[in-house]
């Protein structure tokens, strides 16, 4: 919290930053993003409900299906996603403190293990239809394409979210701490977001 | 024209009944036009419920895993219903050209570029086409002969049910155009989390497009992934959009600047109709 040094915005402008993130009812980002992440959460729970329940009624097709995938795969995706919000969160505090060049490598860190994601997902996905298990297959394979691929499309909206993020913290006339937060809370969302499918397609038995 | 001469032109109320009250309202308001609009839209999705979901039986869509006879007895079937509801669709269609010009004037007002209000103009006018009326095209063409040889009626139930459900994605961009719109404005016109509402929308909009695929289970153009789920959102996403526009209208000061928050309370209490010149 603490690099002076490193701190080239005026002192009284993160006082003041500082000053609202210890006040309790401080809501990081624009309060409207949030009112998105509820949103997009209860569309992801009815996806997540359609998918338990066809999932309760053929579980030992599900179950066969499930075989097929290789969890540690789901558990590299889901740690390169982790350390991507780790690294947005330290570009949000970076921000916060002033520092600015650090918070412009934890932002380009998030994109990188974003990509890290991006890669091994695409990955993922030709090695499964190489396996003969493709969309159409059955219906434990509609609903992993169906829910990867829509995550995947949050993942693509979260590297624009990411551009305006780096391109917030580029100039001293812009960086606008409100976005920063805004677009880290978006990346967040997309973690958490795979860290519930990842529980429901390849954990769950 | 600013701010200041708009006040000046803010009409008084006048006494009277509502009927000679509509009358001044429609000679004086200087905000009739958008009133307009306003109530078209809202008296255009009140058809498009009526016919849709209760006389034609369209929504929610047939099962598509019917064969050519349960296609062919369908039509049939709803054969009045496709009729009488889609005419009241032929007539009723145009009148989402002020809503789609509310919908640009609310573009026009904020503090972006007019090229925004024209894309979703041209966006929203073409996407009628595919999105709504060949649906009540091609299943007025299947009711108009319920005779048909099976195989025919079969043909026109995909092509309508698809034409309708499977081409979800022609408004999405229109709901994106309208999201960075609302993102970068500066005339706060809309409240920001409005912006994130489209692109949850248009988000579920892309998860129609395996219907094109499915002939049944939760996928398929009447599945709960591909349709329920969606029709919910975009329920809630319209309800907003409307009640946005209609506070858009109250605060119109036909300014250039910021739009004024909405005046305090009692000045709207006085009766329907003055909240509409408010």
């Amino acid at each position: 919290m603490t690099t002076p040094a490193g701190a080239d915005a005026p002192p009284n402008e993160f006082d003041e930053v500082k000053a609202k993130v210890q006040d309790h009812r401080f809501i990081p980002g624009q309060p409207d993003m949030w009112a998105f992440v509820l949103f997009e959460t209860l569309v992801f729970t009815s996806y997540f409900v359609v998918y338990l329940l066809f999932r309760a009624q053929h579980h030992e097709l599900y179950l066969q299906a499930q075989a097929n995938l290789d969890l540690r795969i789901g558990i590299f995706n889901t740690i390169a996603l982790l350390l991507s919000s780790w690294a947005v969160a330290r570009c949000v505090q970076a921000s916060r403190d002033g520092a600015y060049r650090s918070a412009l490598t934890n932002a380009f860190m998030t994109i990188f293990f974003g990509f890290v994601f991006f890669v091994s997902k695409v990955l993922e996905w030709a090695k499964e239809i190489r396996m003969g298990n493709g969309f159409t297959t059955n219906e434990f394979f509609q609903h992993y394409f169906f829910l990867t691929s829509i995550h995947f499309l949050h993942l693509l909206i979260g590297f624009i979210v990411m551009g305006v993020v780096i391109y917030q913290l580029w100039s001293p006339k812009r960086r606008s701490q409100e976005l920063v937060e805004t677009g880290a809370t978006y990346w967040h969302t997309v973690d958490f977001l795979w860290v519930l499918i990842f529980a429901l397609l390849y954990v769950v038995r | 024209m600013s701010a200041p001469a708009a006040e000046a032109m803010a009409p008084l109320v006048q006494p009277g009944s509502p009927i000679s009250r509509f009358i001044w309202h429609c000679r004086n308001n200087p905000k009739r036009e958008l009133w307009f609009a306003w109530w078209t839209t809202v008296v255009f999705y009140n058809f498009f419920t009526i016919s849709f979901f209760v006389l034609s039986r369209t929504q929610p869509p047939a099962n598509p895993a019917l064969d050519a006879q349960g296609a062919a007895h369908w039509f049939e079937k709803n054969h009045y219903g496709i009729l009488l509801g889609f005419a009241i669709m032929f007539l009723v269609t145009g009148m989402t050209a002020p809503q789609n010009a509310l919908i640009a004037y609310s573009m026009r007002r904020m503090s972006i570029s007019p090229a925004f209000g024209y894309s979703y103009l041209v966006l929203y006018s073409l996407s009628a086409v595919p999105g709504m009326l060949l649906l009540c095209i091609v299943l007025t063409v299947g009711a108009m002969r319920p005779e048909r040889d099976p195989e025919l009626q079969q043909w026109l139930f995909d092509l309508g049910f698809l034409s309708y459900v499977g081409t979800m994605g022609v408004f999405l961009i229109g709901s994106i155009v309208w999201m960075l719109a609302i993102l970068i404005d500066k005339n706060r016109v809309f409240p920001k989390w409005f912006a994130y509402l489209n692109l949850c929308n248009a988000l579920t909009e892309v998860v129609v497009s395996p219907a094109w695929i499915f002939h049944s289970g939760v996928f398929a153009w009447n599945g709960v992934i591909a349709w329920w789920i969606d029709m919910v959102v975009f329920g809630i996403y319209t309800g907003v959009f409307i009640t946005l526009l209609r506070n858009m209208i109250r605060r119109e000061d036909f300014g250039t600047g910021a739009l004024p928050d909405l005046p305090p309370k009692r000045m709207l209490e006085t009766s329907s109709l003055a909240k509409a010149a408010s």
